[in-house]
């Protein structure tokens, strides 16, 4: 990743007169951690960074931001927002298009081509936590990383997300602005973890997820996180009906995984960002990447890779699946 | 599971077709199981999954939903978006682990009486296959 160029586009960029800012990553407070950055001045380019501990996908940030009523006569900001994207962040961007929940003129895709994040807690887990600056880099087919003036080469299978290992698309699917050139593409791994589920049997399945979905405390992180969810009204803060009790029992977490899982199949785009924000570690994942590849096989769609195609679930076509008919 | 065990099932019934077809059973005096509670919709594509658990989360020990054959939606599509959408319900509710037997989906149009009668006693005779599906209840309910 050359981050001359990066810092040098992202300068340009927010010398633009439509640009309101630019959102990217920068180094965070102390040993591996990243932090989102709002650069509103070529000032602050400095601190931006590209590194495979930038995890985050920052689409996220482009439906938070509040649009309060404006006071009679005043105008709104129509301003363009730029953002960094990876390969999968990519595609959220792509399905809020879709969704019309942004438009192609409001915002200015940065593309990075990612070779594959880390996964943090797995880092911390082989080479231990630490609060001194360190730099983790991509280094030939692995990761590199410098700790106290000490380079640890660490082989690319150790420590890589596990949404990287299943990745289809390192590059972005969109982008006015691409940063060095395209990773190439390896071949996605199976998924096991899948897999190994669907082959149980339903009621080992129930067990399963029993187990999981007790763990909820229902925090909401993953919805909070979550590109795609962004509807003003969502039925889990909505009291009348209430559809989902806030009471945290069995009952009603698994109705509220079952609803979030359903409410994105066919959209979900696999960036992993609920499963990585879990304080409870439920393997949300399993069971998103489960109903992307129901849609995909049964269905023959993938969501986020064309900005013209019709939302999955508000489409049909007349020879869809229906053995599953009486 | 005692002896005397009888599911209760919920029924979503279109109002064009499978609703009519429900009364023509009952106007043409077929027997069918009394263990489903009928509620009426306009359209099965106004179902929307949440009936389904919730129904569930309330005590149901299954659900259909039962709406006009491909093509003859009242509003040209509605159950089109059924299909896929409750497809894909079933799906996901498979690999979480409820029992695909609980949940059902059919077309019944108004003048298949008979067939609504099949399709009842097959959802019944499955859910009672599947048994009290307990562990999903939000609480101890007596229909």
């Amino acid at each position: 990743m050359d981050l001359e160029q990066l810092r040098k586009t992202a300068a340009e960029v927010v010398a633009r007169d439509d640009v309101k800012y630019l959102i990217g990553w920068k180094k965070g407070s102390y040993g591996y951690r990243v932090a989102p950055v709002f650069v509103e001045d070529a000032a602050g380019v400095a601190e931006l960074i590209f590194s495979p501990l930038c995890t985050a996908n920052l689409t996220t940030y482009l439906t938070l931001v509040e649009k309060t009523p404006l006071p009679r006569g005043q105008e709104a900001d129509k301003r363009k927002v730029a953002l960094m994207v990876k390969g999968c962040d990519s595609r959220a961007v792509v399905q809020l298009l879709v969704e019309k929940g942004i438009h192609r003129e409001e915002v200015i895709v940065i593309g990075c081509p990612c070779p594959g994040v880390v996964d943090q807690s797995l880092l911390v887990e082989k080479y231990g936590d630490t609060e001194e600056p360190v730099e983790v880099k991509w280094n030939g087919d692995g990761f590199m990383l410098v700790r106290g003036g000490e380079e640890i080469k660490i082989p690319r299978d150790e420590v890589l997300a596990e949404k990287c290992r299943l990745c289809r698309y390192p590059n972005p699917v969109i982008s006015d602005h691409l940063i060095g050139a395209e990773v190439e593409k390896w071949s996605p791994a199976e998924d096991s973890g899948v897999s190994e589920l669907d082959a149980k049997d339903v009621d080992g399945r129930w067990e399963y997820w029993e187990e999981q979905f007790n763990k909820c405390i229902r925090c909401y992180s993953c919805r909070n996180v979550c590109p795609l969810c962004y509807c003003q009204d969502c039925i889990l803060d909505r009291l009348n009906p209430t559809w989902i009790n806030r009471a945290v029992n069995f009952s009603e977490n698994t109705a509220f995984n079952i609803s979030r899982a359903f409410h994105l199949a066919g959209r979900c785009i696999e960036c992993g960002e609920c499963e990585r924000v879990c304080p409870a570690n439920i393997p949300l994942g399993k069971i998103n990447r489960k109903m992307a590849r129901e849609v995909r096989e049964k269905y023959g769609f993938e969501p986020g890779l064309d900005p013209e195609a019709e939302p999955f679930q508000a489409s049909f076509k007349p020879d869809d699946p229906e053995d599953f008919i009486l | 599971m005692s002896d005397n065990y009888e599911p209760n099932i919920v029924a979503f019934l279109c109002n064009w077709c499978s609703y009519a077809g429900a009364d023509l059973a009952g106007t043409s005096r077929v027997q069918y199981p009394a263990n489903i509670q009928v509620i009426r919709v306009m359209c099965s594509g106004r179902v929307n999954p949440l009936y389904v658990m919730n129904a569930l989360q309330q005590g149901a020990d299954g659900v259909l939903v039962s709406g006009c054959h491909p093509g003859d939606c009242h509003y040209m599509e509605g159950n089109f978006y059924a299909r896929r959408r409750l497809g894909m319900l079933k799906d996901l509710m498979e690999f979480v682990g409820v029992d695909p037997k609980r949940f059902h989906m059919s077309w019944v149009s108004a003048s298949e009486g008979h067939k609504w009668k099949e399709v009842v006693e097959k959802t019944v005779e499955d859910a009672r296959e599947a048994g009290p599906f307990e562990g999903f209840r939000r609480r101890q309910i007596d229909w």
